[in-house]
């Protein structure tokens, strides 16, 4: 797919406050505002996206200079590609200390408020966090619709699974989803009869194999039921085969990158073992290849319907008393990533999408004093909770070759259990121990500093420390509570003044009970593979939690959700099952925000379906 | 090549256990060399280069304890040497021990960096794992699926005779 050397002009602040026609103005630029912009454009409608970040990505240079950014980078953390921007600062977890009984912690961007401090990170750029993200795109169980019927815990959703699977269907179409429909047929996941993913599965790495010939016809107990073990490939938002049976036999034409018509970006994974933080080639999706499509589409006079206004931080929705309508909202435009100067701009529009992640969406509701009838703003906040554990394989796996994740032990995603503990999916990382140690480079300093290795030796040691590394990553159910939350404080504000996030978190004893399981059961997966268990969790850890008398690092996981949640009525909800504000006719909040639950399925698939739908019920509300 | 390129070479051979070849291949040779005297300083790296150069012949049963006295073992030079080594490994130079700055004094320029954007691509920790740098020099769609090239070297398990059979702590290793 070719897209123009400049995939998006930048709209003048000027031109955009006096504009007063915008039938939409989104906030944010990632998957969620990309995909109702491009359904809108696709209608006929004129859209504004406000963008808080440069935007200096959305062309290949750009892009390129994140990767140079990233190569230079001494410390790679999942947010190391992405320069700093106080205007639009970003968590980074390397920042992050433990917290003091009763402690709060206001160094870094979001203001840790505890008792957990959470790691949880998401990306304010161009594409929002869907520059970084890992690209895995299972579809919620069935069950996960119903875990209040089903298991007694949490809350059930206002739609069921039969009525968000057809978006599903178009949210893999947009994304180009590579999977196989029998790998993705377990703990009874159907599929229409003639469906195929848009592209074939991404084969199972040689470490995948390894721990699936290990583990392939044994089962574990639990609650006397029998789970069968299997590593089984992930569905990943990343370029692979096409399926030419794909689309009634009319096949898939994968989505390219932005901004170039070079046959070496936007193909197929080239296996960069990159995925997080950044896919160097755009063989991973990231929501500038559907903006580059929405960017294309022109209204009757020549005009591109959907314009960009980058270096726009929306700081305040302004609602008409009378009739709790959005009239506007208020924008602060900076020049300069390194000044904080900037001018405040008026937008106006007739429907106002937040999409900026379920924390800065929660984050601009709070402070502009929307708090919903409901009370529910910010409150509910969700992300998966992951317990790690590291392994040396008896024999050399190839570790860190790969795309990040390929596959994993997903039975235990649903089962009679859940009605005491958490259900989790475990991915097995491609990249070694590098999340739970810093590996490889961790093990480089350790041989040579510590160990005294060098030459013949040290390379020896090399490859039997790296190269037989196993990350067991187990993704835990995280339920929604009312008390763990986002909230906001005068007190804490950012370089333009807006007021920052503060999070209060303690992770549920629910899903500790899921920990505490999943870590015995990843010692058994090791005994059966004869590895070498070299977990441990320090109490130092900044998010160490005790539970039963044993402690656990819980890591974030970056699925943020909840903090506008999706019910039946506006005294138990903040949107309706459009992700329409119940309080506010034209103003739809949008993205992880609205789930309800988040089962073990990494959010993007789901909320981009959600999307789909919303868009939908905009253009019936312009109508 | 001046005798200072080659015995920073040959220092860095012995070190790393990659040819002087490899070395040269990354392009980074003279670099690192110009990052020791940048850190350290001339007279320092000279006394480095020194010490390797008066080292026993590498027939003589001696020179490997002679590298371990005199170099690793040296009280400063063998920070000096590891960071050397983690450079080469990594493209990083890693900030010198607290100790040794305490003892030699604070070099300005040393701070824990990235040499270069293409120092971390060419670092050899990667070819020594036969695996590729994360975020560059991707070995192609599904050759994940495969076993791991990990290149033989003098002294690589590969290079015994007897690890040509397929034994389980060797599967993955192919010359």
């Amino acid at each position: 797919m070719l897209f123009p050397s400049e995939s998006a002009l930048r709209a003048d602040p000027q031109a955009v406050a006096g504009s007063s026609d915008y039938d939409i103005v989104i906030v944010g630029s990632g998957i969620s505002g990309a995909i109702i912009a491009k359904q809108a454009a696709e209608a006929g409608k004129r859209v504004l996206v406000l963008e808080a970040g440069t935007g200096v990505n959305r062309s290949l240079v750009g892009y390129d200079d994140l990767l140079t950014t990233f190569y230079s980078a001494a410390t790679k953390d999942n947010q190391s590609p992405f320069p700093v921007n106080a205007n639009a600062a970003m968590p980074r977890s390397p920042q992050l200390r433990k917290l003091q009984a009763g402690e709060t912690d206001s160094s870094t961007y979001i203001v840790q408020s505890g008792p957990y401090v959470s790691d949880t990170t998401y990306t304010r750029i161009f594409g929002g966090t869907t520059m970084h993200w890992e690209a895995k795109t299972p579809r919620m169980l069935r069950s996960d619709f119903k875990s209040r019927t089903n298991f007694g815990q949490g809350l059930d959703w206002p739609l069921s699974f039969e009525e968000i699977e057809e978006d599903y269907r178009l949210a893999e179409q947009e994304i180009g989803v590579s999977a196989d429909v029998e790998d993705q047929s377990y703990l009874g996941q159907t599929f229409p009869d003639d469906y195929v993913f848009p592209m074939r599965g991404l084969p199972l790495s040689y470490l995948d194999q390894q721990v699936n010939n290990g583990i392939d016809g044994t089962s574990v107990d639990l609650y006397g039921q029998i789970y069968p073990l299997k590593v089984r490939p992930y569905p990943q938002a990343r370029n692979g085969i096409p399926n030419p049976a794909y689309d009634g036999g009319r096949g898939y034409r994968p989505i390219g990158a932005v901004d170039t018509h070079q046959v070496e970006e936007g193909g197929r994974c080239q296996g960069n073992t990159n995925c997080v933080p950044l896919c160097p080639v755009q063989a991973r999706y990231h929501s500038g290849k559907t903006l580059a499509k929405a960017f294309r589409i022109r209204g009757k006079s020549g005009q591109s319907l959907v314009e960009l206004l980058p270096q726009a931080v929306a700081s305040k929705v302004v609602i008409d008393p009378d009739s709790g309508k959005v009239v506007a909202l208020e924008v602060k435009v900076y020049n300069d990533s390194a000044s904080p100067a900037h001018e405040t701009i008026t937008v106006k529009g007739k429907v106002f999408v937040l999409a900026a992640g379920a924390i800065e969406t929660a984050r601009l509701m709070l402070s502009s004093g929307l708090r919903s009838t409901s009370g529910l703003v910010g409150r509910n906040l969700m992300d998966h909770a992951y317990l790690l554990n590291w392994a040396l394989m008896p024999q050399i796996c190839g570790t860190m070759r790969g795309t990040s994740s390929t596959g994993g032990i997903v039975d235990l995603r649903d089962g009679p259990f859940r009605e005491k503990q958490a259900a989790f999916a475990i991915d097995i990382h491609n990249d070694g121990w590098g999340w739970a140690t810093g590996a490889p480079t961790s093990d480089l300093l350790e041989l040579v500093d510590d160990r005294n290795l060098y030459g013949a030796d040290l390379r020896r040691g090399l490859i039997d420390r790296i190269s037989r590394q196993l990350l067991l990553a187990v993704m835990l159910e995280v339920l929604p509570v009312e008390s763990n939350r986002i909230t906001v404080d005068p007190q804490f504000t950012d370089a333009l003044g807006n007021m920052r996030p503060i999070l209060s978190f303690t992770v549920p004893e629910y899903t500790m009970r899921g920990a505490a399981y999943a870590r015995q059961f990843s010692r058994t997966v090791f005994a059966r593979l004869g590895a070498q268990d070299h977990t441990s969790y320090a109490p130092s850890d900044f998010g160490y939690v005790a539970y039963e008398g044993q402690g656990y690092a819980i890591r974030g996981g970056n699925h943020l959700a909840g903090t506008h949640i999706m019910g039946t009525t506006k005294t138990n909800s903040v949107v309706d099952r459009n992700q329409r504000s119940w309080d506010h006719e034209n103003l739809y909040l949008v993205g992880g925000g609205s789930m309800p639950t988040i089962g073990t399925a990494n959010v993007t698939l789901t909320l981009a379906a959600m999307c789909f739908r919303s868009g939908r019920d905009i253009l019936k509300y312009l109508h | 090549m001046s005798n200072r390129v080659e015995a920073f070479l040959g220092l860095s051979a012995e070190l790393t256990a990659f040819s002087r070849f490899d070395l040269l291949g990354t392009g980074l040779a003279e670099r690192y060399l110009g990052t020791l005297d940048t850190v350290v300083g001339g007279e320092i790296t000279d006394m480095l280069l020194a010490a390797f150069v008066a080292l026993p012949p590498p027939e003589d049963g001696t020179r490997a304890q002679a590298l371990r006295a005199t170099i690793l073992g040296s009280e400063l030079l063998g920070d000096v040497a590891r960071a050397l080594i983690k450079l080469w490994y990594s493209g990083t130079w890693f900030e010198l021990p607290y100790a040794w700055t305490q003892r030699f004094g604070p070099k300005s320029a040393d701070a824990t960096f990235v040499v270069s954007p293409d120092a971390y691509i060419e670092g050899l920790l990667w070819k020594a794992i036969g695996a590729h740098p994360a975020g560059a020099k991707a070995p192609g769609y599904g050759s994940w699926a495969y076993p791991p090239k990990i290149p033989t070297f003098p002294g690589s398990p590969t290079s015994k005779p007897d690890a040509v059979s397929v034994h389980p702590q060797n599967a993955g290793i192919m010359s």
